[in-house]
């Protein structure tokens, strides 16, 4: 005897009706689908029959007792089941499930925050994982690093795989403007992020996981009605702790004091002056008003995603316009993002999503803030601070105020420069612009065979198209002095990947198997071409068409392919016993002839205590709710960075005489193959209270053998190039640790705190036989890096100095090779000598940099991690993120360019210089043209300081309008919310950021600041809604 | 999976697989010619070279401090580590090994490809070119021959071609040994070298039969062997004058030294230049002879050197070589101007040196004031200064003519980079110089320091020391 019971389902926020639920009969196999408006119906043993259980994917599983023949029932999108879930790489596992060392970010993390790209977000989201904003220039790629700097030559950043395709990340953009490759991506399209960082987990990635790989998901539809999303914020950002400088009094008085001490001083033809404008006032120009600005930035994200049970779809377009803290330095990116998701029948399911982006990059010129720009004459960190404040951007008939081509007028100043370029005539006329357009899509064609095997087949690609076009005005700059310049450049970056795998799940009892084998190509060429044009026909055009009378033109073109087979292994006993085994065989093609070929493997073992009984027994069920221990051993590679033809030693062509000439250019390495990290990792992952509060505990160790190091051989041998060879070695060791949770649950209020500290040591082992360390410049000009053996990447290296002399005002210097004490005078009177003794003796070899500077401290950060909170009170929601870097140190270079005392204008610090006979003070006294007292000749000790900090990077506040409110007009869901970013930094570095980077991504210059645009603080004000 | 991706071919750069570089002729021919390019690398005959035989001689006086503009080697005051020591260093040992390369790859390809009488020229070429730098490399970090008779230090010397990584310790050979395997060069060249080439200019910027005769005129008399000198300059030089070549390149001084100087810097005066195109191929800004001299003006002459002698007439052709500006004169026998790239040839041996040489050679091994010592002496000399005829009687002693030559010498080729080895070839004193002390033979200052980075990782090289 049956009866007949049927019942609408509907989701709890939206109040859509869900259809494809799953309805069966608790007990039985009598089971149902709810259809396309959520209703069922289905036939209930009068008796027996009590619950019924209603299922749906990315829904909270529900069981509720048949009362009645009509039933309502509301299902609740579960939140927790994507955290459930960790992608890593080729397939999905249940996070308990996992081994290997995983930290995931999930999407409300990285969405609607004032960046570019969702990496300058990661910061402090992840244990392990430091990222560092090198600067304020917008869409910088950030300097990541998991688990330590891995490499030397190389690059020590993460592969990035975005919906299965390895993606191309780092600088695509070919100007003075930054292009992140990754910030094709709206941070708004992202569902959640994994970062694997040991073997077990990233050995699936071979020859490209030493640095650590970071996956990127997509949003994808979801079954039900549309639901449609639409963001948007506004903000502003402005510069923040800029060094304070003289103003344009100050600067006659100090500089026209440095030419008296210097006896230079003659009003007539060697003086600084103050002059005035037009209306009588007296020049003072704060040249950071021209430099810097308040800049305004807006996002707008509409998203529209639905399905059916058998097709979804997600569909989204982004529009955003972001202004740099720097004048004209702009972004902009219009984005799109389609998928589908289809099954068809009960075998085959295909589908795909295609992404595509237009990011516009601009830049007046130079911010002097990119890797190798940290010197440029027109770098627009250093005008801003190197300008003389008594002159005028702009002479009283409205012209710019020019001295000659590439040096600012003097105003009423004789005898000096007293400044570069015109920072107000490089802003307003040139210009230095990037345009990437970016696609990656795929296809795939999934075959699931039988309930526990299927075969699948993707096909992606992903495009970036890097157009640049720049401009040199003929009046003042760069190009001035040979009338103006413009020059294009066109580079396209292609890259196809073709994934096949086949996987299988199984339960044998208690033995639960899952193995995956698969087998990839991936291939990427870059074909692009370059034209400069000098000498512009006439000055009132300004682009790359236009007259000029000397062409120049380049191109570029590159290819490699990586062809890999790679197996996984996941097995476990009764959820007890864990094992996993994941091997990978590379073939690259810039590996030489022998080595084409690698092997790489992560296994990992782990044992989850808490579901043995005797943890039952004992009764530590009721404090620890899951409790294991996991220990992953593994081999895996870094090729990131190596050319594509390093294995090869050339001839290259070249003109004698305008005939072709043939000559060795590239010493090759036949033998050249992949770094090796060997990484070990053990953990212990506890939950307390039914999991409220989660402890990940975790010791890595990465052993780095086999480095890549350009080995220099001997001169007199003659070679084209130094070669690269797998020589040297290094670790990477430290401790993990992440703790998260529900401090407090209640009715109205709640606090969600996330805390994680990693430690790492770096140390070189080896460089090359009979080579013990390296320098490393900044922008080719200053060496103020040095890596040795027995010491990490990068330390500072520096002249010590012992203050300053009382009695004389001089720079006290120590004499490495003696340890004494040398006294600096810039100009020697007759019978004085530049460098004494305390004698009065001379020191006659000076002080150098090669003579006397040691290693001094050590640039990358002892610990770092951050500390995420989330309250809530009612509707009302407050995030607050913590980042922080402790016990490192940073070379402030730019300090001494703000002590320099050449025509350079300087910081208020030189207010307290030196004067008198008996006076203590830091600043020696000042004489006109002394770039060697205070470390722009060498770099100095002086300007070295901890760069420890703790950061409120950001915070927002958050108000859910009531659904009783929003609901009357057709809104499931509102958000308001206002937030700031960068908001606070606590440190004792002088600089304005201590997040800084001159040398960008490298692996051996970190920590240093030399002319740098610092980050902004920004606050913006948003709305979320959700229809 | 598509095996072939694996391997990719460069579509820019010849891969030295299967000797790839030797694989056609016009790639054999590019690389005849980018052994001169490496001879005219701004560290070495495209520049430097010259201005540090000139600077560490008497002529000059510094206008500016820049270390990067020969600062040191003017002041005597470098270490191993100063950019000139490794830069030149460097730079010569590059071009020998191209050299090397070269010739292993035409005994394995090479002449299979071009042909045996042209392989012949080739290899030839590369001798000369491997042998121009040994020879210019003893100028600076050996001590002369004179001293023990090549007895002293020499280079390391490295005959096979390398190409890839690898241990290069090598000891140095004596000076003697070293000026052996240049004169082995230079006689197995002579042999294989044309005749002569079809146009003035390659006849110019290419070794032919002459130019390693005339070379050897230059090695011999460094060394000394004032005999050899005759031999090999009596082959180029005819019995009386007006002095000719007369086999091979038609050599002769031209009735005017200035259009040596001057486009097309092809007579047949220039035995072997090293030419420089505006444009494309540019003298590099901080290495042109030019930018040192009269571009840039960071050396001015000095009024006590050469300049100020009173035998160097004031109708003397070559005073039109100095320029006055800003009350300093300058040596301007490289006019071209930085916006032109400084595109002037920079002559590595010029026919008056040859006459030059074996007058002195006749003279000295004679110890007399020889008749046709004096005719080459003056014709030289009246060539630029005819109000000038030297006869026997300008000479009290064959010393005053030995002297005379060296003068001669002085004053022709100013600018050029002989007067080092001049000094240094008789073991001459460097004399004093605005605030700079002499430098005598026994000073650890009168040849240069070994490379720094050579001294570090060749293990079995060592520095010089007095």
């Amino acid at each position: 005897q049956t009866r007949v019971v049927s019942g609408k389902v509907t989701d709890k926020t939206t109040g859509a009706p869900i259809p494809g639920v799953s309805v069966i009969i608790s007990g039985t196999r009598t089971s149902t689908q709810t259809d396309r408006t959520g209703a069922f119906t289905l036939a209930v043993p009068a008796d027996g029959a009590k619950n019924l259980r209603l299922s749906f994917v990315g829904y909270v599983t529900k069981i509720v007792p048949i009362t009645g023949n009509s039933l309502s029932i509301i299902l609740e999108e579960d939140a927790a089941v994507l955290d459930e879930i960790v992608v890593n790489g080729y397939s999905t596992q249940k996070k308990a499930d996992v081994i290997g060392s995983v930290s995931s970010v999930t999407a409300k993390q990285l969405e609607n925050k004032p960046v570019q790209s969702f990496d300058q977000a990661l910061g402090g989201k992840a244990a392990g994982v430091q990222v560092t904003l090198p600067n304020g220039v917008l869409n910088n790629p950030p300097v990541i690093r998991i688990r330590g700097t891995n490499s030397i030559s190389l690059s020590s950043s993460p592969l990035f795989v975005v919906d299965g395709v390895a993606t191309y990340s780092g600088d695509a953009s070919g100007s003075s403007a930054a292009g992140n490759a990754l910030a094709s991506i709206n941070p708004n399209d992202i569902e959640r992020v994994e970062i694997l960082k040991d073997a077990a987990a990233s050995a699936i990635y071979g020859s490209r996981a030493a640095n650590g790989v970071i996956v990127i998901t997509t949003k994808r539809g979801k079954p039900g009605k549309a639901v449609v999303t639409y963001d948007a914020w506004v903000g502003t950002t402005k510069a923040r702790n800029l060094p304070e400088l003289l103003d344009a009094y100050q600067y006659v008085e100090l500089k026209n004091e440095g030419l008296r001490n210097a006896g230079l001083f003659n009003q007539a033809t060697r003086s600084f002056n103050l002059q005035n404008d037009a209306a009588g006032n007296v020049i003072n120009t704060n040249w950071y008003d021209y430099i810097y600005r308040t800049a305004y930035s807006h996002s707008n994200t509409i998203g529209v995603s639905g399905g059916t049970e058998s097709t979804n779809y997600y569909l989204s377009a982004g529009y955003t316009k972001q202004e740099g803290i720097i004048q004209h330095n702009d972004y902009t990116r219009k984005s799109m993002l389609a998928k589908v998701d289809h099954k068809e029948g009960k075998i085959f399911a295909f589908g795909g999503k295609l992404q595509y982006s237009n990011e516009q990059n601009l830049a007046a010129t130079s911010s002097g803030s990119l890797s190798g720009e940290a010197f440029g004459t027109g770098g627009l960190g250093r005008l801003a601070i190197v300008t003389a404040p008594n002159v005028a951007p702009k002479n009283a008939d409205g012209t710019y105020n020019i001295f000659n081509a590439t040096t600012i007028g003097r105003g009423a100043n004789v005898g000096s420069d007293v400044g570069f370029y015109n920072p107000a005539a490089v802003l307003d006329l040139d210009r230095s612009n990037n345009e990437l357009n970016h696609i990656q899509g795929s296809v795939y064609l999934q075959a699931n065979i039988t309930d526990w095997l299927y075969a699948k087949s993707v096909y992606g690609v992903d495009y970036i198209f890097s157009d640049n076009d720049s401009f040199f005005n003929p009046i003042n700059g760069g190009s001035a002095a040979s009338g103006g310049s413009a020059s294009a450049s066109f580079s396209k970056n292609k890259r196809w990947v073709w994934t096949n795998t086949a996987q299988a799940t199984k339960t044998f009892g208690e033995h639960n198997f899952s193995l995956l084998v698969g087998n990839e190509q991936t291939r990427s060429t870059v074909n692009g071409f370059n034209a400069s044009r000098t000498t512009l026909s006439d000055p009132a055009f300004n682009s790359f068409a236009a007259g000029y009378a000397t062409p120049t033109a380049g191109g570029t073109v590159g290819e490699n392919y990586l062809v890999s087979f790679f197996g996984s292994l996941n097995y476990n006993y009764a959820k007890r016993y864990y094992l996993t085994a994941n091997v990978r065989q590379d073939q690259y093609s810039a590996f030489g002839a022998d080595n084409k070929k690698g092997t790489f493997y992560g296994v990992g073992l782990k044992w989850e205590i808490a579901n043995e009984k005797f943890w039952t027994k004992a009764g530590l069920d009721k404090t620890f709710s899951s409790f294991s221990l996991r220990g992953t051993y593994g081999t895996v590679g870094n090729t990131a960075g190596l050319g594509n033809l390093a294995s090869y030693s050339f001839y290259g062509t070249g003109l004698y005489n305008g005939s072709p000439t043939l000559v060795p250019t590239q010493t090759g390495n036949d033998q050249i193959g992949w770094e090796e990290s060997k990484k070990l990792d053990l953990g212990i992952n506890f939950g307390i209270l039914n999991d409220r509060i989660t402890v990940e505990a975790a010791y890595y160790k990465n052993t780095l053998d086999g480095l890549i190091y350009s080995v220099p051989q001997i001169p007199s041998a003659g070679l084209p190039s130094e070669p690269s060879l797998n020589i040297a070695s290094m670790y990477n060791k430290g401790y993990e640790l992440t703790i998260s949770g529900d401090a407090f649950r209640g009715k109205d209020f709640s606090w969600s705190p996330s805390f994680n500290i990693s430690y790492n040591k770096n140390e070189i082992t080896s460089l090359s036989e009979g080579i013990t360390q390296f320098l490393t410049t900044t922008s080719s000009l200053e060496s103020a890096s040095i890596s040795q053996v027995g010491g990490p990447l990068g330390m500072i290296y520096v002249v010590r100095t012992a203050g300053v002399d009382a009695a004389s005002g001089r720079r006290i210097f120590i004499e490495k090779s003696t340890g004494k004490k040398v006294l600096y005078q810039q100009v020697a009177p007759a019978g004085q000598f530049r460098y004494t003794y305390e004698d009065g003796t001379e020191a006659k070899n000076g002080i150098s940099l090669a003579n006397d500077a040691s290693p001094y401290k050590n640039t990358q950060p002892k610990f770092s991690g951050g500390f995420d909170n989330t309250f809530r009170y009612k509707q009302f929601d407050l995030g607050l993120t913590f980042t922080y870097q402790l016990g490192f140190s940073i070379y402030y270079g730019t300090n001494s360019g703000l002590r320099d005392q050449r025509f350079w204008n300087n910081s208020t610090d030189m207010l307290r210089r030196w004067t008198t006979p008996g006076q203590e003070t830091d600043i020696p006294k000042i004489v006109n043209g002394d770039n060697v007292s205070n470390g722009s000749s060498f770099p100095i000790d002086v300007n070295v300081f901890k760069g420890d900090f703790l950061k409120l990077r950001s915070a927002s506040l958050g108000y859910t309008l009531p659904v009783s409110f929003v609901s009357k007009a057709k809104i499931a869901n509102a958000r308001i919310y206002v937030s700031g970013n960068n908001l606070l930094i606590f440190t004792k570095y002088p600089g304005s950021d201590p997040e800084v980077s001159s040398n960008g991504n490298s692996n051996s210059a970190a920590g240093v600041e030399r002319n740098s645009v610092g980050n902004g603080r920004a606050f913006t004000a948003g709305i979320s809604v959700k229809f | 999976c598509q095996k072939e991706l694996l391997t990719p071919a460069s579509e820019t750069a010849v891969a030295t697989l299967d000797l790839a570089q030797f694989s056609t002729v016009l790639r054999v021919q590019g690389q005849v010619l980018g052994l001169y390019a490496g001879l005219r690398a701004g560290d070495f005959y495209g520049g430097r070279y010259p201005v540090y035989n000139e600077l560490r001689a008497d002529n000059y006086i510094a206008q500016s401090s820049n270390s990067v503009t020969a600062y040191q080697t003017y002041m005597y005051t470098l270490g191993n580590g100063a950019q000139e020591v490794t830069g030149f260093w460097g730079s010569a040992y590059n071009t020998i090994n191209r050299c090397n390369l070269f010739i292993e790859g035409m005994a394995a390809k090479g002449t299979g490809v071009v042909g045996d009488a042209v392989g012949k020229n080739y290899v030839a070429e590369a001798k000369l070119v491997r042998a121009i730098c040994y020879y210019s490399l003893l100028q600076l970090y050996a001590r002369p021959f004179y001293d023990g008779q090549g007895s002293k230090p020499g280079l390391p010397l490295r005959l096979t071609g390398n190409s890839v990584a690898g241990n290069y310790d090598l000891a140095r050979s004596t000076v003697a040994q070293v000026y052996t395997q240049v004169l082995k060069d230079l006689n197995e060249a002579e042999t294989d070298l044309p005749l002569t080439y079809t146009t003035a200019v390659n006849n110019t910027i290419r070794a032919h039969r002459n130019t390693a005769i005339a070379f050897k005129t230059r090695v011999y008399l460094s060394m000394q062997r004032y005999t050899d000198v005759i031999t090999e300059a009596n082959k180029i030089v005819s019995t009386a004058g007006p002095f000719t070549a007369t086999t091979g390149v038609a050599h002769a001084l031209q009735a005017d030294i200035t259009n040596v100087f001057k486009t097309p810097y092809t007579t047949t005066e220039s035995i072997l230049s090293m030419p420089f195109v505006n444009g494309t191929e540019n003298a590099g800004g901080q290495s042109a002879i030019g930018s040192y001299f009269f571009g840039t003006k960071l050396y001015s002459l000095n009024p006590d050197g050469i300049i100020g002698d009173a035998t160097f007439k004031a109708a003397d052709k070559r005073r039109s070589f100095i320029t006055l500006s800003g009350g300093l004169p300058y040596m301007s026998k490289f006019p071209t101007l930085p916006a032109a790239n400084f595109a002037d040839y920079v002559p590595v041996i010029r026919y008056a040196e040859v006459l030059l040489s074996l007058g002195e050679a006749l003279a000295r091994s004679t110890n007399s004031v020889d008749a046709k010592a004096l005719a080459l002496l003056n014709a030289v000399r009246t060539r630029s200064d005819a109000t000038t005829v030297f006869t026997a009687a300008s000479f009290a002693t064959p010393s005053a003519f030995f002297d005379a030559f060296v003068k001669e010498r002085n004053i022709e080729f100013l600018g050029e980079g002989l007067r080092t080895p001049d000094i240094l070839r008789l073991g001459l004193t460097f004399p004093a110089r605005g605030g700079v002390a002499a430098v005598p033979p026994t000073s650890s200052q009168y040849i240069w320091p070994i490379s720094g980075t050579e001294l570090l990782y060749n293990k079995l090289m060592t520095d010089n020391t007095n």
